[in-house]
């Protein structure tokens, strides 16, 4: 770390930021605590029913989203406050996660393209659409922070970004613990849950909703390409703990928490970009999990 | 319910049905009737039609011609009110969800609660029932991921038992289970019939399996796209047999320990045509000709 750590004296960055640069660094670590907790709920599922490339076309859209803020010429608004921005992009994410759900659900029941295809059509769509977009309104005003979207920022989030991390949070916390049953019916055995009379569909289109909206929250600290990572790591490293979902779906969210507040302080410390601090934390934590925690079989399915 | 011994627990009339683009139909003027308290066992080469029968007769598949009645009612509507349970051939259920058998079973008994509300004691009461009934209370606190392919199945019995059906749809149970599991599993069919008034529907495409389980099944039904057999097991013949599965079953035949006609059985039709007026019944064990 030499050459990255300037410390002031003998007081540790982190701390120093905090106390005397309260104002501005606060609102990153509360905004963080949000975004991990909900990650955390989330993950598990994520992890079971297999959707990290899911959430990778949902985040990848993000670009697109960004295309278009440069072609509405927002991008000026992109900084601490600019919300305006990034609900252009949220909306694009949203709607992406919305078609995705639909029409894997429409493909799954005429058996024609797997849900992968979808995705990856959706993915490189947006990805294309945003690079035309932006070549396209280049010039034309300030330039998108390219490092900042895909890497995420520190400077990016104020005391209104953490105020909108934790009410987004709470939405999600609240639609997840309506939907509970079913989504955990679904996650568990798709065939059954039908016949159970569970909506299927509707319990993707709920879950996929609410892994947008996480992506959108996490985008902004942790960037487009690192975003997933948070509904992924936690998760992985969770269901490797324990057999029993409440204590997994606990412990992913304990172990997201670790990981965003870890990776803040590990940024903080280096100036490393926050998304890919985190990332690195939750991948020791992962490393650990998988080095002391039980194996577990992923891809089995009970043939009665 | 008082009309319970008048109203068959499923009555199928002319039930045919094509799936869409399809040259050919998959089932065709299928009539059948079931009454309360009675095993079926559904017997038929795989792609004669089974699953999709059992399909229509969860509501889970539209679109078809003919009458089926579930306790008196529309098969969706059957199903709404809870008055089916089903377990699937393939549950397609992850062995890796970090739950034990008892949560399984929970998840079908809360699926309906509000995800805010806690289950009540009754509900707990109910769940601890369905384990027991399936004698799967030894192992309910396991892991499903540590569980033999026997005891999973028990634990989604009681999973279709604990919303206490009326009419409990087996479809192939016995698939990807040992010899031994199968014995087993004739054990937990009479265990089942024990409590009389559910009616059971049973899939089968392996007559070994069948066989195994003859002695808990009333009625057998030989389906391939078509009905060519519905009746009580000592009344199936090796030329039935024949026709259904296009092929000489006769030392699984004699395995059924029912009355076999002593002749060879002649050739498989390709016609799928009906034979064995014989076993033309009114109702109840009705045999549909075509």
């Amino acid at each position: 770390m030499r050459g990255t750590i300037t410390r002031t004296g003998d007081r540790v960055r982190t701390i120093e930021y905090l106390t005397s640069h309260g104002s501005i660094y606060a609102p990153v670590l509360v905004a963080g605590i949000a975004i991990a907790l909900t990650s955390g709920l989330l993950a598990p599922f994520v992890v079971l029913k297999r959707l990290s490339f899911i959430g990778h076309g949902v985040s990848h859209t993000a670009f697109g989203g960004a295309g278009l803020v440069a072609a509405l010429g927002l991008i000026g608004t992109m900084g601490q406050g600019g919300l305006l921005a990034y609900g252009v992009i949220a909306l694009c994410c949203i709607a992406a996660a919305g078609m995705i759900g639909v029409l894997t659900a429409r493909s799954g029941a005429e058996g024609r393209l797997s849900d992968d295809t979808f995705i990856g059509i959706v993915l490189v769509g947006a990805m294309a659409v945003g690079a035309i977009l932006m070549k396209m309104s280049s010039g034309s005003g300030p330039m998108l922070d390219l490092e900042t979207l895909l890497f995420g920022s520190i400077v990016a989030i104020g005391p209104t970004e953490a105020i909108a991390a934790w009410v987004c949070s709470i939405v999600i916390g609240l639609v997840l613990l309506i939907e509970r049953r079913r989504i955990v019916f679904w996650t568990f055995d798709e065939p059954g849950a039908r016949a159970f009379g569970v909506n299927t569909d509707r319990a993707r289109l709920v879950l996929l909703l609410l892994l947008a909206f996480q992506i959108v929250v996490a985008m902004r600290l942790a960037g487009v390409l690192l975003a997933t990572a948070l509904l992924v790591a936690p998760g992985a490293a969770a269901l490797r703990t324990s057999d029993r979902l409440a204590q997994v779906v606990n412990r992913s969210a304990l172990f997201g928490v670790i990981g965003v507040v870890g990776g803040l302080v590990l940024s903080f410390e280096t100036d490393w970009p926050p998304g890919a601090s985190i990332v690195v934390v939750l991948l020791l934590i992962f490393g650990v999990s998988v080095i002391f925690g039980k194996p577990r079989k992923i891809e089995g399915v009970i043939a009665s | 319910m008082s009309g319970a011994s008048v109203e068959p627990a499923l009555r199928i009339r002319g039930l045919s049905f094509t799936y869409p683009r399809a040259a050919q139909s998959t089932l065709e003027s299928v009539s059948l009737s079931v009454q309360p308290g009675e095993v079926l066992a559904i017997v038929g080469p795989n792609g004669a039609g089974k699953t999709t029968l059992l399909r229509i007769v969860q509501g889970l598949q539209e679109g078809y011609r003919g009458e089926v009645r579930v306790l008196g009612l529309s098969p969706g509507e059957a199903r709404r009110r809870g008055l089916v349970g089903s377990v699937a051939q393939r549950s397609g259920a992850m062995l890796a969800y970090p739950v034990s058998g008892h949560d399984v079973v929970m998840m079908g008994a809360t699926v309906g609660l509000p995800g805010w509300r806690s289950p009540a004691a009754g509900v707990r009461e109910r769940v601890i029932d369905a384990l027991e009934r399936v004698d799967a209370l030894r192992y309910a606190d396991a892991p499903i991921g540590t569980l033999s392919g026997g005891q999973l199945q028990r634990i989604m019995v009681a999973r279709a038992l604990v919303i206490e059906p009326k009419l409990l749809i087996l479809d192939e149970p016995t698939v990807g289970i040992d010899a031994a599991g199968q014995e087993r599993f004739a054990d937990l069919l009479a265990r089942l019939k024990e409590h009389g008034n559910l009616t059971i529907l049973l899939v089968m495409h392996d007559l070994r399996a069948v066989a195994s389980g003859a002695a808990s099944c009333d009625r057998i039904a030989c389906l391939r796209r078509s009905l060519h057999f519905h009746d009580t097991p000592s009344g199936i013949t090796a030329q039935v047999l024949a026709d259904v599965f296009e092929h000489d079953l006769s030392p699984i035949f004699r395995g059924l320990h029912i009355e076999a006609s002593g002749e060879q059985p002649r050739p498989p039709r390709t016609d799928q045509g009906s034979h064995d007026a014989g076993h033309d019944h009114a109702d109840g064990g009705s045999c549909a000709h075509h």
